[in-house]
């Protein structure tokens, strides 16, 4: 028995930044059971629903953000487009245009902002946070002047088949929108790990130079992950449309800086080349976790922002703490060779 | 002259780094109003014995005493300053946000209690240009000035910190003829208040204007210190070579084929001028020279790794149009570049993924999905081939090492059928059976018919190993030559070859 879990146990144990996901892991087993201890609710089936529903829009910018930082760079206009996306995909709905047309005109808009990141960054070569941090600020412009300064009215019956399909349908008994999440998750995770594609992304991450020596074209690579980035944050967009019926201008507020936590805590590096997906999985729970479990023990908003900060900070300074030790173990080894 | 007392005087120092003795025995001296020439091939001691002067280094064991003070125990970086040791070192070291006064004082600046006394540095800092005859404005921000300026502000700076002995190290690399003739002008300058410059460089001809006394160095020895009016060019040359070759290489015999890939007026920036070469199928070209003459440039500029100005480059006969490293490898052209950490390798990701990296192409479907077993297949081919040392296929390329690493740079490169094979320095830091390995490597690729090019600042390596050696000096091919011709002194001779830019006035 042993002997048989031995060797897929090995080779998991090799995969890279394996530690982080681990514990971060325990440690949301440890607070999913806290909460359970604390308030039974916690684990009704009901509950469970919703906080996975919580959970799906985090993991979906959980991913844009994991793919961009992989490359070595940050995504800031994660938030804005998803503000965009749900006062255009809104407005059009109530001007009378059919939802779908509406969601692809919505998905072309917002993929012109991951372009013009991906093209700031890799060909005028910006520093990320400037370029992100303007075409941030110009998406949310657009998603304000969308409806002239106004959030928009319903969107009408005639958009009840679109909100079944992103928020209230249920397909196997799980909420769509988890099913929307997941599905995007499988197949963004496919490309990270098994394509051409995924492979350059984290080689241009862990060493610009030497990919690009190596044939790898930083342009089309590093555009590719601000594309993903601005596809799951249309997609979060439109979430957010289905589930409020209309569009708010404010949509999707500090959604960039969730993005970051959720990968971070799922141990993707903020300095490039490293991080999974699955990590990003975890870290979106725990995130889902603390707000909903915070909630039920009746602690403010104040506090949970405090906690999840907090969270933030250890998951971050473990890292750093454990790579420290192991470079200067490292070190040490090398200077007596 | 006539102050007859050393001020440096350096005697049996030993210094050896892992696996190397990088100084053996040597000594050194140095006269207060002195020009000293210190001159060496590449590695043959001369950075080593300035940064042990200049306290950069600790010695082995030897004495050292510096303005008849003996030196006990170790001498740090701080205290070499304090006694009048400064170095300038051929990449400047100044804060180009600040301002001239600024750079000068940095370190030391001067208070009147807790504030910056501005006006007196100012004062001083002017005083101490003049003193130089530099006509620059104090409150200009280095930044802004030109690097022969750059390189007289830093010369002040020594000089305000009480420099009695200057290291230059290539200090005309990078400057125009006027330029140098300004620095000179310097130099004569200091030398009349007393201060001993130590002057490290490659340009022999310059040395006739400046210079008053040649030590010159081989391979971490001592060899010999005269005057430099009793030596003649050939004789500094053949005492900088004249080592005899003890190393075997594995040649094989080469069955040289058709002209494969030629280059022709290659220009890209101002290390690669005019560059014209042909390669041929199954012959190995060494690219001699010395630091800095342009070599890597010139290849990185073939591979596309950094823009052209003009030049047509010809595979099989035909045209090729290179802009990117991907163009490159696409028509079989690859570099195995000579930097592992910064070029070479993603150091976070696994050996593996190293070495699948720039060969997707071949191990993906249409789809771009990677095909695993394939990959696998090319990984473990590779290591077995070149006999690469790793706990496993997944450990991350950092944790090799220096030897194993250079042998998965060079290993990437050969799962894939190439024409044209280029390596710069592909035996820099790795021990002795590393090296036979990659040479053995190198065979290889000949024997099934690749051009082999490979940049080496090794002479023996060049000598021993190239079936054609070109020499490269400031950017430009000073010559070619065949292995039966080739010797140390020719090839040497003509990586000293440099434009001339400095016009003798003195008759």
């Amino acid at each position: 028995m042993v002997l048989f879990i031995e060797k897929p146990f090995k080779r998991l144990m090799r995969i890279r930044g394996i530690g982080q996901v681990l514990t971060v892991t325990a440690g949301l087993v440890v607070l999913s059971i806290i909460f359970g201890i604390m308030n039974p609710i916690f684990f009704s089936s009901r509950n469970v629903a919703n906080l996975l529903r919580q959970i799906a829009p985090i993991l979906l910018i959980g991913i844009g953000q994991s793919y961009v930082l992989i490359t070595g760079n940050i995504d800031l206009s994660i938030g804005s487009v998803v503000g965009m996306s749900t006062m255009i995909s809104a407005t059009l709905m109530t001007k009378g245009i059919n939802p779908w047309v509406s969601v692809l005109i919505t998905i072309i808009a917002c993929l012109g902002v991951g372009l013009s990141n991906g093209l700031l960054v890799s060909f005028a070569k910006l520093p990320p946070f400037i370029a992100t941090l303007g075409t941030m600020t110009i998406a949310r412009g657009i998603a304000q002047i969308a409806n002239n300064n106004y959030n928009t009215d319903s969107i009408g019956e005639a958009a009840q088949g679109l909100r079944d399909f992103f928020y209230y349908g249920k397909t196997f008994g799980l909420y769509n929108t988890i099913w929307i999440a997941l599905v995007l998750w499988a197949i963004f995770n496919f490309i990270l790990t098994r394509t051409k594609t995924g492979r350059h992304i984290y080689a241009i991450g862990s060493n610009a130079e030497a990919a690009r020596l190596s044939g790898v074209n930083l342009v089309s690579t590093t555009t590719k992950a601000y594309l993903v980035s601005a596809f799951v944050s249309c997609v979060v967009g439109l979430i957010t449309t289905a589930t409020s019926g209309m569009g708010t201008m404010d949509a999707g507020n500090s959604y960039e800086l969730y993005a970051v936590a959720a990968s971070v805590i799922g141990g993707v590096s903020t300095l490039g080349g490293q991080g999974m997906l699955f990590g990003t999985i975890i870290g979106a729970s725990i995130w889902g976790v603390l707000q909903n479990g915070l909630q039920f023990a009746g602690a403010p908003v104040a506090i949970r922002n405090i906690v999840i900060g907090i969270i933030v900070v250890i998951s971050v300074l473990l890292d750093v703490i454990v790579r420290s030790g192991r470079g200067a173990r490292k070190k040490r080894i090398e200077s007596t060779t | 002259m006539e102050d007859e007392a050393y001020i440096v005087e350096m005697e049996h120092i030993v210094k050896t780094f892992p696996g190397v003795r990088a100084l053996d025995d040597v000594q050194f001296h140095l006269k207060a109003g002195q020009v000293m020439a210190l001159l060496g091939e590449n590695g043959a001691g001369k950075s080593t014995l300035a940064k042990i002067l200049s306290g950069v280094y600790t010695r082995d064991s030897g004495t050292m005493r510096l303005f008849g003070k003996t030196i006990e125990g170790d001498l740090s970086p701080k205290q070499a300053q304090e006694m009048g040791v400064s170095i300038i070192h051929q990449e400047l070291n100044m804060c180009s946000h600040l301002t001239v006064c600024q750079n000068i004082f940095l370190g030391h600046e001067k208070t009147k209690g807790s504030l910056l006394d501005n006006r007196s540095m100012r004062k001083q800092a002017q005083e101490v240009l003049s003193s130089l005859e530099i006509d620059l404005d104090p409150d200009i921000q280095v930044g802004d000035l030109a690097v022969s300026k750059q390189q007289m502000v830093e010369i002040a700076k020594a000089l305000q910190s009480n420099a009695k002995v200057l290291i230059m190290d290539e200090p005309t690399s990078a400057l125009t003829s006027v330029e140098i003739e300004q620095l000179f002008h310097l130099i004569r300058g200091l030398q009349s208040k007393g201060v001993g410059i130590i002057y490290i460089s490659h340009r022999l001809e310059e040395l006739q204007h400046i210079v008053d006394v040649v030590t010159i160095m081989r391979d971490g020895k001592y060899i010999l210190e005269k005057p430099f009016k009793e030596l003649s060019m050939n004789q500094i040359i053949s005492n900088m070579v004249g080592r005899e070759i003890k190393e075997k290489f594995p040649r094989i015999p080469s069955h040289r084929g058709k002209k494969v890939f030629s280059v022709q007026d290659l220009c890209a920036g101002p290390l690669v001028k005019h560059i014209h070469f042909d390669v041929y199928a199954g012959e190995i070209l060494g690219v001699a020279g010395l630091m800095g003459a342009g070599r890597t440039e010139m290849t990185r500029a073939i591979f596309g790794a950094d823009p052209k100005e003009k030049g047509r480059i010809i595979l099989d006969g035909k045209e090729i149009a290179i802009s990117c490293p991907e163009d490159a490898i696409r028509h079989g052209l690859v570099l195995a570049p000579e930097d592992r950490k910064k070029d070479g390798l993603c150091v976070k990701l696994s050996v593996r993924e190293n070495i699948a990296l720039p060969n997707l192409d071949l191990l993906c479907s249409k789809a771009g999905i990677v095909n695993r077993k394939k990959e696998t297949e090319m990984v473990e081919k590779a290591i077995k081939d070149l006999k690469i040392k790793l706990s496993s296929t997944e450990a991350n390329a950092s944790s090799l090492s220096g030897g194993n690493q250079q042998k998965v740079v060079v290993g990437k490169w050969l799962a894939r059928n190439s024409k044209v094979v280029i390596f710069d320095e592909p035996t820099r830091g790795i021990d002795v059976a590393a090296k036979v390995e990659i040479y053995q490597l190198m065979n290889q690729l000949k024997e099934s018919g690749i051009a082999v090019m490979f940049i080496s600042s090794e002479m023996p390596e060049i000598l021993g190993f190239s079936d054609r050696i070109m020499v490269m000096c400031d950017g430009r091919i000073t010559g070619e030559l065949t292995r039966e011709e080739a010797t140390q002194e020719k090839i040497l001779e003509l990586a000293t070859q440099f434009e001339n830019k400095f016009e003798t006035q003195v008759g």
